[in-house]
C-alpha cells in the first residue's frame, strides 16, 4: 500500500514538472507580454526606449536563456554566482542575452572570439536580481499585467472564495438532486417519470451554459426587472450598492442575503448543466446493481422494497461514485471558466481567462499547475477509495 | 422507448420472412421511430441547407460596417437599397443575418472537420494500437493516459490563446488555406484563414482521444473472434482484415461517436471564440458574436438570442441525433 501510494505520488510529481515545463516554455516563447506591450505603447508616440526595454527585460528574466528562467521559477536559484566555501564559482557563466547583435570578446592573453550577443548576461549578473522563492515553496511570481508585482498566490487566494462557493454550492446541489431522480428512474425504468427526466437530462446537458447563462440574464434579469417582477443581478458576486426588489424588499450591499442572491443564477446554471450527467451515472450505476443476485437475495428474504432500494442496492450503487467527486477536486478550485465569465463572477476561472487574454503569464501557468496537480491527486484519492469502499478491490 | 426492446422479436423475425430488407432499412426504420432526431435532422439540414447557400441568401456583404444605425431592431428596411434587415444590425452597423448565415458556414465547418479529422486519427491509431499492440499499444496507451489526466479545457485555451494570436506560427501549405478559404469563404487578405485553420487542428488535437479509446477497445474484441482467424487463414493480409472485418464491426458505436463529437467541437468553438481566444471579428462565428451581443445586452436584450438560438439548435441536435443512431443501431448500447 505505501510502495504503491509512493510510486503513485511520484508519477504525480513528474507529470506536474513536464506540464510545467511545457507550458512555461510554450507561453514564454509565445507573443504578448510585458515587452510587447511596451513597444505596442510606445509605438504610437516614439520608438522603444531601449533602457526601459532592458529594464523590462531584466524586470522579468526575458534576457535569459530559457532553462535558466525555469529553473528561477521553479526553485527560484540561482540567484547570482555559485558560492562553495567562500569562493564564488561560475561567475562568469553565460546565462542569456540581454541584446542580440555581433560582440567581439577579447581576452587578456589576446584571444578573439566572435559571440551573437550584444550583452551578453553571466551568472554573476544575477545578483540582487528579484526573484521569487520558487514553485517548489509555493511562490508562483508576481503578476505581470492584470495587478502589476502583486504576487500571483495574493491574486489567487482572493478569488479563491467566490469560486469554492460557487463550485461548492452547485455541485452539492446537483448531487443532492440527482441522487433520487436517478434513483427513482432506476426503480422506475422506462416509466413517464424516467422518460421526462431522461430527456430533461439530455436538455440540460446539450445546452451549453453559455446559452443557458445568457437566456438566464435576459429572463431573470432583465425582463422581469422590467416586469416589475422579483429580479436576479446579471452579474458579480455582491451588489456596489443597496438595492430594493419589489415584492421582497430591500437587499443591503454586501450582506448574506445580497450573496445569496447573487448566487442563485449562476449556480442555478451550473446545477443545471451537471445535474444531467449525475444524474444519468446514478440511474446506470442503479439499474447495473438492481440486476445483481444479492439484490434479488433481499427481496426473497421478503425485506420490504424501502430497505432493499436504499439499504442493499443504493449503497452499492454509490460505489462508483467516489471516483466522480475525485473528479470533482479540480473543478471545486478551477471554477467554471464560462460561467464565470459570463455572470463576471469574481473566481478563478475568470482570473485564468483574464490572464490569457492580457498575456499575464505567471497566473496562467500558476492556474494549469494547480489544477493539474489537483487533477492527478484527485485520481490517486479515487483509487484510494475505492478500495477503502470496495474490498474486492485491490491495489498493485 | 420501450418498445424498441420489445420489438426485437418481431424486426427479427421480419427479417426471416422477407428477404429484402438490409441492415441499413431497419436502422433507417429505427431512427425514423425516433421522434426528437428526426426534428433535430431536419432543422440541422435546414441551417445547413443555409449556410451552403450564404452567398446567395446574404442580403448583404458579410463584413459592410455602417449599413444602417447601430442595433436596428429586425425587419428595418435599409435606408440605401431598400433592402430588408431580417434581424437587424449589430454593434457596428452590420447586417445580422447575413453575419449568421456565414458564421453558421464558418462553424459547422469548423465542427465538421474537426470531428472528421479527430475521429479518423482515433481510428487509425486505436486500431493500429489494439491490432499489433505491442510497443505502438503502449505509446497510444500513454498518450491516452496522459491525455486524460490532465486539465484538457484549460490547456486548450492556453494553446488556442498562444496560437491563435499569432497564427502565423503554424506553417500552413498554401492549398490547405486555399481549400479552407473557399470553403468558408474566407477573406484570403490578412490571417483569417491561418487562425480558422488552427482552431480547427487546435481542437482536433484535444479531439481524437475518444475515438481511439473506442476503437481500440472494439478492435481488442474483435481480433480475437473466429472470422478473423478463417479471414487469416484465407490469405487476407493486416490491411484488409483491419479495413473489411474489423473497421466494419466497431462502426455503429463509432458513427454515434461521430456525431456527439459534432456537439463537442461546435460548442468548444463557440466557448473559445466567446471567451475571446478563438476566432476574432471581423470572421464571424456565433462564439463571437455571442460575445459582442452580451456586451450589448443591457441595452439590447434579444441581441444574444440571435447567435445564441442556432448554436442551442445544432448542440442539442447532434446530441439527439446521437442518441437516436444510438437506438437505431444497437439496442444494446442504450443508456
Amino acid at each position: 500500500m505505501l510502495n504503491y501510494l509512493i510510486r503513485r505520488f511520484v508519477v504525480i510529481v513528474i507529470m506536474a514538472f513536464i506540464i510545467s515545463f511545457a507550458s512555461f516554455v510554450l507561453l514564454y516563447s509565445a507573443p504578448g507580454g510585458p515587452l510587447e506591450q511596451l513597444a505596442s505603447l510606445q509605438s504610437t508616440t516614439r520608438r522603444p526606449d531601449p533602457d526601459e526595454v532592458e529594464r523590462i527585460m531584466k524586470r522579468y528574466d526575458l534576457d535569459l536563456d530559457i532553462g535558466v528562467r525555469f529553473l528561477r521559477w521553479l526553485i527560484g536559484h540561482p540567484r547570482g554566482a555559485i558560492m562553495i566555501n567562500g569562493q564564488e564559482i561560475a561567475q562568469n557563466f553565460q546565462v542569456g542575452c540581454l541584446k542580440p547583435g555581433k560582440a567581439q570578446l577579447v581576452y587578456p592573453d589576446g584571444r578573439v572570439e566572435e559571440i551573437n550577443c550584444a550583452k551578453p548576461v553571466y551568472l554573476r549578473d544575477l545578483d540582487g536580481r528579484p526573484v521569487s522563492n520558487g514553485v517548489i515553496a509555493l511562490d508562483f511570481g508576481r503578476s505581470q499585467q492584470l495587478a502589476r508585482e502583486r504576487p500571483v498566490s495574493q491574486l489567487i487566494n482572493t478569488r479563491l472564495g467566490p469560486t469554492l462557493l460557487l463550485m461548492g454550492v452547485s455541485t452539492f446541489l446537483a448531487i443532492a438532486i440527482a441522487i433520487p431522480i436517478g434513483v427513482y428512474s432506476a426503480v422506475r425504468q422506462y416509466s413517464r417519470f424516467d422518460y421526462f427526466f431522461t430527456t430533461l437530462a439530455f436538455f440540460g446537458s446539450g445546452m451549453p451554459t453559455l446559452f443557458t447563462g445568457v437566456m438566464g440574464i435576459l429572463i431573470f434579469a432583465l425582463i422581469f426587472k422590467d416586469l416589475g417582477l422579483p429580479y436576479l443581478p446579471a452579474g458579480l458576486a455582491t451588489s456596489n450598492r443597496d438595492v430594493v426588489i419589489p415584492l421582497f424588499g430591500q437587499i443591503e450591499s454586501g450582506s448574506v442575503a445580497d450573496r445569496i442572491w447573487h448566487l442563485i443564477l449562476p449556480v442555478g446554471v451550473l446545477t443545471f448543466f451537471s445535474l444531467a450527467g449525475w444524474t444519468r451515472f446514478i440511474r446506470s450505476s442503479m439499474l447495473e446493481v438492481l440486476r445483481q443476485d444479492y439484490v434479488r437475495t433481499a427481496r426473497a428474504k421478503g425485506l420490504i422494497e424501502r430497505v432493499v432500494i436504499m439499504k442493499h442496492a443504493l449503497r452499492n450503487a454509490l460505489i462508483p461514485f467516489v471516483t466522480l467527486l475525485a473528479g470533482v477536486l479540480p473543478t471545486l478550485f478551477g471554477g467554471a471558466i464560462i460561467t464565470e465569465s459570463v455572470f463576471s463572477w469574481p473566481g478563478i476561472g475568470k482570473l485564468f481567462i483574464n490572464s490569457l487574454t492580457a498575456s499575464d503569464y505567471p497566473v496562467a501557468i500558476a492556474y494549469l499547475l494547480i489544477s493539474t496537480f489537483l487533477t492527478l491527486v484527485g485520481f490517486l484519492v479515487s483509487d484510494v477509495l475505492y478500495t477503502i469502499v470496495d474490498p474486492r478491490i485491490r491495489m498493485s | 422507448m420501450a418498445s424498441t426492446t420489445a420489438d426485437l422479436p418481431a424486426a427479427s423475425r421480419g427479417i426471416a420472412l422477407r428477404k429484402s430488407e438490409g441492415q441499413w432499412t431497419i436502422v433507417l426504420r429505427r431512427f425514423r421511430r425516433h421522434r426528437l432526431a428526426m426534428i433535430s435532422l431536419f432543422v440541422l439540414v435546414l441551417i445547413f441547407v443555409a449556410s451552403l447557400m450564404a452567398p446567395i441568401l446574404a442580403p448583404f456583404p458579410r463584413d459592410a460596417t455602417g449599413l444602417a444605425p447601430r442595433f436596428s431592431p429586425p425587419l428595418t428596411t435599409n435606408p440605401q437599397t431598400g433592402t430588408l434587415h431580417i434581424l437587424g444590425t449589430d454593434h457596428v452597423g452590420r447586417d445580422f443575418f447575413t453575419r449568421l448565415l456565414y458564421a453558421a458556414r464558418i462553424t459547422l465547418s469548423v465542427a465538421f472537420s474537426v470531428a472528421t479529422a479527430a475521429t479518423l486519427i482515433g481510428m487509425t491509431l486505436g486500431a493500429l494500437a489494439g491490432y499489433f499492440r505491442g510497443i505502438v499499444d503502449s505509446i497510444v496507451m500513454r498518450v491516452l493516459e496522459f491525455m486524460a489526466s490532465i486539465p484538457d479545457f484549460p490547456i486548450l485555451l492556453i494553446i488556442a490563446s498562444i496560437l491563435i494570436t499569432d497564427p502565423k506560427l503554424l506553417p500552413y501549405p498554401p492549398f490547405v488555406l486555399d481549400l479552407i478559404g473557399n470553403l468558408m469563404l474566407l477573406n484570403s487578405v490578412g490571417t483569417e484563414r491561418a487562425q480558422v485553420l488552427t482552431m480547427i487542428v487546435v481542437l482536433t488535437l484535444f479531439g481524437w482521444t475518444g475515438a481511439a479509446r473506442l476503437m481500440r477497445g472494439m478492435v481488442l474484441s474483435v481480433r480475437e473472434r473466429d472470422f478473423i482467424e478463417s479471414a487469416r487463414s484465407l490469405g487476407a493480409n493486416n490491411v484488409r482484415i483491419i479495413l473489411r472485418h474489423v473497421v466494419p464491426n466497431a462502426f455503429p458505436p463509432l458513427v454515434v461517436a461521430y456525431t456527439l463529437s459534432l456537439a463537442g467541437a461546435l460548442t468548444a468553438e463557440t466557448a473559445l471564440s466567446f471567451l475571446g481566444v478563438g476566432i476574432t471579428d471581423p470572421t464571424p462565428t456565433w462564439g463571437n458574436m455571442l460575445q459582442f451581443a452580451t456586451n450589448f445586452m443591457l441595452t439590447n436584450p434579444w441581441v444574444p438570442l440571435i447567435p445564441g438560438i442556432p448554436v442551442v439548435l445544432c448542440s442539442l441536435g447532434f446530441n439527439f441525433i446521437g442518441d437516436g443512431l444510438r437506438d437505431a443501431l444497437d439496442p444494446r448500447l442504450k443508456m
